[in-house]
């Protein structure tokens, strides 16, 4: 027996960091600081989580990146069945931030490889960070 | 004053399309209250840990408290994942600890075969944080484990063989044991030439979706004099620790923090400085190959980066230095996400009780452990028990 149809679905409230989501319209991905203690975030939050200060600044990242770890997904979930081919995520580490993103290269990349990132949207127009090889 | 475990029940894991969450949950409760040899009227407290959403039912511990006789008893519902288990048994243990009641019960239950394959791994890919990992990159919770395999390899130089061994020995203690999921042993060979879930994890290297349930009811020194239980198992440590919901706010992929930090507070606890010669039994949470690996380094079972060949010793086997998911682990017995913890406590009373069968450790220190983590080291807990 199967029970009745039940679809979840969210609105996303992201107006305290749509300088993020338009930042990444435009090319460029940001992460915040605190103003008052210096703590850095990304994923951006608009709230210290250390000092509890409200004041942040956007910080640019960019530059060369460097991968600490990666994945290939074989069996992608459900919300990804476009995707289903795999794809491969990475978080590669820029400064202060470490920033996840999916491999846009040639098959697997490396612990160590240096890679810069870029945006881009998914077939569902999702936006997201891609990391390419330098 | 100190808490015991009087009673420990557990359902067979596996795909249980047979059963509701309630009706599977009531297996273990049953075995656990006539374990203990208490009668309803003692439980003064019921805790259900359930991480919920792969069930129909998504409200579940008042129907499982009812089913399982408890209706007005709490219950409290408590969720950490896939260390939902351990956070039930603490609830419990805590609640004794306080002096609130003398005897609780924690039930341990989950479903999670309910929804299709591709919907479980959407669950589980929400673990962590939705809106900058599953939403913009399709995380899988097997994704997050692959994603530290890739690190401590290249670090390390850990192989898939290493990971695969994992595997061949749970498997093999998993065969013995009647209630677990798998009960058939791997070759290295089939491991190794499974597929690829999230490189470079194979299906060999994943725990299974499992249904199941484990109870364990707990109970002040006082009330187990006064019941005159002769055969109580003591919890002498406990530990917690979290980390970031983010994996990209990690320090390091090498190892999982939570783990090292829930260790030392409950070793610390318990007064056990060398884990090998203090510990008879430990079970760790084993969800993924790697994931046991990076447990035996963390608890400090040996140094960071030795875990590869810890298992290819054999030291974590019977005979070793200390066995470890001597029932099968999360690997082969399965991984029932509330279940786990309360399931690895169960384990461990009944080793120390000397109830094990063929799967029986030595007993020289009668002391073990628990090691339970939700998500990736997003949650850790660590039990210590004694006789
Ligand atoms: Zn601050």
């Amino acid at each position: 027996m199967e029970s009745r149809p039940f679809v979840l679905k969210h609105m996303l409230p992201i107006s305290r960091v749509e300088r993020y989501w338009k930042g990444l319209e435009e090319g460029k991905i940001y992460g915040t600081r605190c103003q008052s203690c210096g703590a850095s975030f990304y994923p951006p939050q608009a709230d210290c989580s250390f000092c509890y200060s409200g004041d942040m600044d956007w910080v640019e990242i960019d530059g060369e990146g460097v991968v600490e770890c990666f994945t290939r997904i074989q069996r992608p979930p459900q919300g990804f069945e476009f995707a289903s081919g795999g794809y491969v995520i990475v978080v590669a580490a820029f400064g202060s931030f470490k920033v996840m993103g999916w491999f846009k290269g040639e098959g697997l990349p490396e612990v160590g490889m240096k890679v810069k990132a870029e945006t881009g949207k998914d077939e569902l127009g999702v936006w997201k960070v891609y990391l390419t090889p330098l | 004053m100190k808490v015991g475990v009087i009673g420990v029940g557990c359902s067979k894991f596996g795909v249980r399309r047979d059963v509701t969450l309630q009706e599977v949950a009531f297996e273990a409760v049953k075995e656990a209250m006539t374990d203990a040899g208490v009668s309803r009227d003692d439980v003064e407290l019921s805790v259900v840990g359930t991480a919920g959403t792969r069930s129909y039912e998504l409200m579940p511990a008042v129907p499982v408290n009812e089913y399982c006789g408890f209706a007005g008893k709490g219950p409290l519902r408590v969720e950490a994942a896939c260390a939902t288990g351990s956070a039930a048994v603490y609830v419990a243990y805590s609640s004794i600890k306080a002096g609130l009641v003398d005897v609780a019960i924690a039930i341990g239950c989950e479903k999670m075969t309910e929804v299709d394959t591709a919907t479980s791994l959407a669950v589980g890919g929400r673990g962590g944080s939705y809106l900058w990992e599953f939403h913009q990159y399709g995380t899988t919770f097997p994704g997050h484990y692959a994603m530290h395999a890739s690190a401590h390899m290249s670090r390390y130089g850990t192989t898939e063989k290493q990971m695969a061994l994992v595997a061949v020995k749970n498997h093999r203690n998993a065969a013995r044991n009647p209630k677990a999921h798998f009960q058939k042993e791997v070759t290295l060979e089939e491991a190794l030439a499974s597929s690829y879930v999230a490189y470079p994890l194979r299906l060999f290297d994943c725990s299974p979706i499992s249904d199941g349930a484990a109870a364990a009811i707990l109970a002040s020194e006082k009330k187990i004099k006064e019941l005159g239980v002769d055969n109580p198992i003591w919890i002498s440590g406990v530990g917690y620790s979290s980390d970031t919901a983010n994996l990209s706010r990690r320090e390091d992929y090498g190892g999982l923090r939570a783990t090292v930090n829930a260790s030392r507070m409950a070793y610390k606890m318990a007064g056990i400085d060398s884990p090998l010669k203090q510990l008879d039994i430990a079970t760790v949470h084993d969800c993924f190959t790697i994931a046991e690996i990076m447990a035996y380094e963390d608890l400090g079972f040996c140094r960071k980066g030795e875990g590869g060949m810890f298992i290819k010793e054999g030291e974590s086997d019977f005979g070793g230095s200390i066995p470890v998911n001597t029932f099968g682990g999360l690997k082969a017995k399965g991984h029932p996400l509330g279940a786990t913890g309360v399931a690895m406590v169960y384990e461990v009373v009944k080793q120390l009780r000397g109830e094990a069968g063929s799967l029986q450790v030595d007993l020289k220190n009668y002391k073990g452990l628990t090691h339970n983590i939700g998500g990736t080291g997003h949650f850790g807990w660590v039990f210590v028990f004694e006789v």
